[in-house]
């Protein structure tokens, strides 16, 4: 048996509304891995990432956080292991009663013991990471959308997760915002060892920032290896995804 | 006990029948109302949470219960005036009206207004909360929803709706007052008659009352919104239902709780 990975799944399913979304997964990612996730639209890459954090309950199969089993687990047993994993929100998520600052420090001041000062440094450290400054006082609904996406990913890195999950960090963000949010993934990775899931439709960005990536359609995953292998995939679905994918790049 | 059956939407089923449909209410009510109970004994507090809550109930709804029940009491005692006058029982319309507001009148026109009020706003924002994620965000960050949305609105609700129900009472018997005065009874025999009639009780068991309402709005409008699918409609439904269910569960639990506090007296 090789040493404990730091997610895992096995024929990982889930259903809702008599509709099965995941249709068994096997994946498996390593400490200090970046591993991305690929796919077209409706594909089910949001509820996996859902389901590796915990947040959705699998029908079926087994999703392994660092060594424990956590789909039998209730609500209650699974908030210990929420705090080593972070997730960046498709649509941000931001809690939109609080600021921007007041977003960030969420979990700071709830689960640490910190001086305000010390959390403020903190807050403006990780939106320095993520090019943002002078917001910490503005609503989310003052921002633009890139703007609120990259508030969550300050939020998602606050508490200093070993795991982060980025559920498509870089849509919706204009090209030198979404090559800085790049670096910062590889730099968190290089320097803290972060591991890392990237769900992106960003071909070009994923061969850049992963170790291995994955391709998932309705629900399975149909390709994984590392960027060359996947860029060198004979499966005709993956090569008309990459096709397209840098079709779209010219 | 498995709190998260309030909000997760796979362990939902659909309901196939009203019977069905009722009874599932009913037991997630149960279920929140334990885990609430249980977050309370064993996590932290969110106190500026609870304080802002408390203003949005109390504060904001201060002015409506004020008003409805001024004008309820003026009404009731145009009505037990124009009666009790002619038969020479005019000394007796203070203690009528303030024992009418006490144990009846105050309490349920403060469930009613929050209700409207809160009730609506409180579903309405849990409902929003859930579909664009941000309950699932609170999650993330290894914060309970129970903790952190349900349990600061139930205790501003239990703080706040005896202090609703007080001003509801002083409202109501000044609104009375004032009709009463219009019918020449004079103001020491409205005060003789209210000493005469009523005892503290009736102002205790009103505000006990008011608790099972304020347990019922914040629980029901909390399950309400944590529950909601789909979008924008999903908080409609959301928002008309714990309205509606509050109103008939404080109407039905009005009824018992007069059995039980008063119905001996
Ligand atoms: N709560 C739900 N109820 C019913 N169906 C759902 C639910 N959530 C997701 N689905 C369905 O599951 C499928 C996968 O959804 P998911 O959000 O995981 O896709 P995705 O790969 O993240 O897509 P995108 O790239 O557009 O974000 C979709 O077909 C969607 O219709
Ligand atoms: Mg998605």
């Amino acid at each position: 048996m090789s040493k404990t990975p730091a997610l895992e799944t096995r024929q990982l399913v889930y259903a809702v509304d008599g509709k099965t979304i995941l249709k068994g997964i096997d994946l498996r990612v390593e400490y200090g891995e970046v591993v991305g996730i690929m796919g077209a639209s409706g594909s089910g890459k949001t509820t996996l990432l859902k389901c590796l954090c915990g947040l959705l309950k699998p029908t079926g199969g087994e999703v392994w956080v660092e060594g424990v089993n956590i789909a039998p687990l209730s609500e209650r047993e699974r908030m210990p292991m929420r705090l080593r994993l972070g997730i960046v929100f498709q649509y941000a998520a931001l809690f939109d009663f609080l600021t921007v600052y007041q977003n960030v420090a969420f979990g700071l001041e709830r689960h640490r013991r910190l001086s305000q000062q010390q959390i403020r440094a903190i807050v403006r450290e990780r939106l320095e990471w993520v090019g943002l400054e002078n917001v910490e006082h503005l609503y989310p609904s003052q921002l633009s959308g890139g703007m609120r996406k990259r508030v969550g990913l300050a939020r998602a890195l606050a508490m200093d997760p070993h795991i982060v999950l980025f559920d498509e960090p870089t849509s919706g963000l204009d090209p030198v915002n979404a090559y800085q949010i790049d670096r910062l993934i590889t730099r968190l990775n290089r320097e803290l060892n972060l591991t890392a899931v990237v769900v992106s439709h960003d071909v070009v960005s994923l061969m850049r920032t992963t170790h291995h990536i994955a391709m998932v359609d309705a629900g399975q995953i149909i390709a994984e290896g590392t960027p060359d292998a996947i860029r060198h995939s004979e499966h005709p679905k993956v090569q008309a995804f990459l096709k397209m994918a840098s079709a779209e790049a010219l | 006990m498995r709190e998260e059956l309030v909000w997760l939407d796979e362990e939902v089923r659909r309901p196939t029948n009203p019977l069905q449909a009722s009874l599932e209410f009913v037991g997630a009510l149960g279920l929140l109302l334990f885990a609430s109970g249980r977050a309370l004994l064993q996590g932290r507090i969110e106190v500026r949470e609870t304080l802002h809550q408390m203003a949005f109930i109390g504060a904001a709804s201060a002015p409506i219960v004020a008003l409805t029940s001024a004008f309820t009491g003026a009404v009731v005692t145009l009505y037990s005036a124009s009666l009790l006058v002619d038969v020479g029982g005019g000394g007796f319309v203070g203690g009528a009206i303030a024992l009418a507001m006490t144990r009846e009148l105050a309490p349920i026109l403060t469930g009613i207004m929050v209700t409207a009020r809160c009730g609506s706003a409180i579903a309405a924002q849990l409902g929003t909360m859930k579909i664009t994620e941000q309950v699932d965000a609170l999650r993330a960050l290894a914060v309970s929803p129970i903790q952190y949305l349900v349990i600061p609105r139930v205790l501003a609700a239990l703080a706040m709706f005896p202090l609703l129900c007080m001003i509801a009472n002083f409202s109501g018997v000044g609104g009375g007052w004032v009709v009463a005065n219009a019918f020449g009874i004079s103001a020491n025999s409205f005060l003789q008659s209210i000493r005469l009639l009523t005892e503290p009780f009736d102002l205790i068991g009103g505000l006990i009352k008011t608790l099972v309402f304020a347990l019922i709005v914040t629980l029901v409008s909390c399950q309400q919104g944590l529950g909601t699918r789909g979008g924008a409609a999903g908080v409609g439904h959301a928002t008309t239902r714990a309205v509606v269910l509050s109103m008939v569960l404080i109407f039905a639990a009005n009824y018992f709780l007069a059995d039980l506090l008063f119905a001996t007296r």
